[in-house]
């Protein structure tokens, strides 16, 4: 008896300190006391201690939570067909997937690639405002279905407000229809924004199951979007006083091109690396092997340049990432998060339409006001439990759980990393896009997303 | 072409310092870059005047706000920077001005034309001087000087390591009460001329 109740009390403690420091973490970000990879790592560092330590005192739960074995396994690196990181912690294949697309993404970034795709295709359109809106809306989904959302708007947003000075005409409407389809563009795939690597590797899904599944749902979606944003901008898209720009003094594509050699190279890098992401399932190549080689390749064709990629390597999150799955893996060790799903399982009395409708939309309206990346990693044990015990089956939940927090941090300025660049990127030159003007279109757009993907969860899967 | 000169101009509401800063401007024959600064930066880059000065001089707000990568979507955060980048850009190219308030004496710290004043006044004084301009009482003077002097402490400090009105973040602090605004202006114009003749 004397036991039991140690025991009990020993749960309940690390509990208690897994709550706390998960709440003062999600406080802490949110008012940037300090840096987020500082904030995390010192939240890490106090649940190995005080959770994994005192409270349960189990050092096997610190290996778990580190999970540094994961690494030595076959597994992570080859699999015949879905591999699934079945322990909690620290999800090493995520890190390695985003390093690896972070040195690509700056050998592109130096050669120029970006600037050039976007003044080439408003150079394909004739420099017209309203067909670079939509094909701008076209370019920023399709490339934020393999690159981080932050570097597409960073660059697309910066040529908007350049274009938008040469042939005069208001860039918010654009860079904010821009930021949405980031967003958008970002769920469609398992690369695409970073909820979506995570769900994929921790619940072994490829990139052809997000492709088929959320994929869909975005295609179908975005045809509803540019239809909205059409309408609703169109108006303040024309040229300020309406004069006629001569096109020909405005800068050649190839201009944005710093090497033409670093160019062709990182062009097939990328390409190579979306084809290795489409077919990884059939190769069995996890996206830890494809984020290192990229990496690896990026690094040994950049020669001498390759220290430069590797100092502006984003480790500052990498580290945020490392920190925040051992918080929640604290979460999940303790049992709270699978308390947490029988909690949603009872109040949806096992209605799976009730269960997609509260993941999807507490997902969004989570998403839209805290960082959607702490929001999916908790959420995906309790999905794990929901479907364990509910007999739900698991992908339909996911499927919800990415939509909602990829699309949710569309309908608030902070909502998501990309609405922060955009905005910051426009009011840097004086643009300024307060809440109010954000919010008055974007969260209709939002709303109007989150429910197609409901719908088409329910009219497909159930 | 004359010397060089940028005055910073620190000030507490209701001190007398925007008006002191008229005075300097007037006798230097150099512009006075108040709230028609951001008028000056809306024109240039064709924008919309009235909405940057609704930005001005205010603090960004934490909880609806969040910083990526150095990116920050706080319009005030944003419009300030626009400001300070602006402000560097005319004192880098050589342009003499008197400045009142926007952080001025840290942003162009490391100028050797700025000289950064900081005045200050008497409560009793403050609330006469604004019960006068704004036809209000006693007890609403009270309140304003006190609200306007917290926002713009919160504005300086969110942008500058040194505090606002902190003495040692400026050349000089006077306190516009013991002399009046025009004998503070004279005892001014003798302090930045024996600076600029290298006598302070």
């Amino acid at each position: 008896m004397r036991v039991q109740k140690n025991r009990k009390d020993k749960d309940m403690l690390s509990q208690i300190f897994a709550v706390i420091i998960f709440v003062a973490m999600f406080v802490l970000i949110v008012t940037e006391i300090a840096e987020r990879q500082v904030i995390s790592s010192i939240c890490a560092l106090l649940t190995l201690i005080f959770v994994f330590g005192i409270g349960m005192r189990d050092a096997g739960a610190v290996w778990e939570a580190i999970n540094l074995r994961s690494i030595a396994s076959t597994g992570f690196w080859y699999a015949a067909g879905e591999s699934a990181q079945a322990s909690s912690g620290i999800n090493w294949e995520t890190i390695l997937f985003v390093f690896g697309m972070m040195v690509m993404v700056e050998g592109m970034a130096e050669s120029g690639f970006f600037r050039w795709l976007c003044m080439r295709i408003a150079k394909l359109v004739h420099y017209k405002v309203i067909p670079i809106f939509m094909t701008f809306m076209v370019l920023s989904t399709v490339l934020a279905m393999f690159i981080d959302s932050i570097t597409v708007i960073l660059f697309l947003a910066a040529v908007t407000i350049e274009l938008s000075r040469l042939l005069k005409f208001q860039p918010v409407p654009m860079i904010l229809a821009e930021v949405f389809c980031a967003n958008l563009g970002g769920s469609a795939t398992m690369c695409g924004d970073p909820p979506n690597i995570i769900i994929g590797t921790s619940l072994g899904y490829s990139f052809a199951d997000f492709i088929t599944n959320t994929g869909l749902i975005v295609a179908i979606s975005f045809v509803a979007v540019m239809i909205y944003f059409y309408l609703v901008f169109h108006k303040e898209l024309k040229n300020i006083n309406g004069e006629e720009v001569d096109v020909k003094t405005l800068p050649s594509p190839e201009s944005a091109i710093t090497d033409k050699k670093e160019f062709v190279i990182s062009t097939m890098i990328f390409l190579t690396v979306v084809v290795l992401l489409v077919t990884h399932a059939q190769t069995g190549l996890t996206v830890s092997t494809i984020g290192l080689m990229a990496a690896v390749v990026t690094l040994v064709t950049a020669g001498k340049k390759a220290l430069k990629l590797l100092r502006r390597v984003d480790y500052k999150t990498l580290l945020f990432f490392i920190g925040l799955f051992v918080v929640i893996s604290g979460l999940e060790q303790t049992g709270l998060l699978e308390a947490l799903a029988g909690f949603i399982g009872k109040i949806s009395g096992g209605n799976v339409m009730l269960m997609i409708a509260i993941i999807i939309w507490l997902s969004a309206i989570a998403s839209a006001f805290v960082d959607n990346i702490p929001f999916a990693t908790t959420m995906i044990p309790i999905i794990r439990s929901l479907s364990a015990t509910c007999g739900v089956d698991l992908t339909i939940l996911a499927w919800s759980l990415a939509m909602g927090t990829d699309i949710g941090g569309s309908a608030t300025p902070i909502g998501a990393s990309a609405n922060v660049v955009g905005i910051a990127t426009a009011a840097r030159e004086g643009h300024v896009i307060k809440w109010g003007k954000y919010c008055r279109k974007m969260v209709p757009a939002t709303v109007m997303v989150v429910l197609i993907s409901m719908l088409v969860i329910y009219a497909r899967y159930l | 072409m004359a010397e060089q000169l940028i005055i910073s101009i620190g000030r507490e509401f209701g001190s007398g310092g925007r008006e002191i800063a008229g005075i300097l401007a007037e006798h230097y024959n150099i512009p006075l870059l108040d709230h028609n600064l951001m008028d000056e930066i809306a024109s240039e880059r064709n924008l919309d005047a009235k909405e940057l000065n609704g930005l001005d001089e205010k603090k960004r707000n934490l909880l609806l706000s969040r910083t990526v990568k150095g990116f920050n979507n706080s319009p005030e955060q944003n419009i300030s920077q626009l400001q300070f980048s602006y402000l560097k850009e005319k004192a880098n190219s050589g342009e003499s001005f008197v400045v009142v308030g926007r952080c001025s004496e840290t942003v162009l710290r490391g100028n050797k034309a700025l000289i950064s004043i900081f005045i200050e006044a008497d409560m009793d004084q403050k609330i006469k001087r604004i019960e006068e301009r704004y036809q209000l009482s006693t007890h609403e003077a009270k309140k304003k000087i006190a609200e306007k002097d917290a926002k713009r402490k919160q504005y300086h400090n969110s942008f500058c390591e040194g505090k606002w009105g902190d003495a040692r973040n400026y050349d000089i602090t006077v306190n516009s009460s013991r002399l009046g605004v025009a004998d503070t202006a004279k005892l001014l114009i003798n302090y930045v001329d024996m600076c600029r003749t290298g006598k302070a």
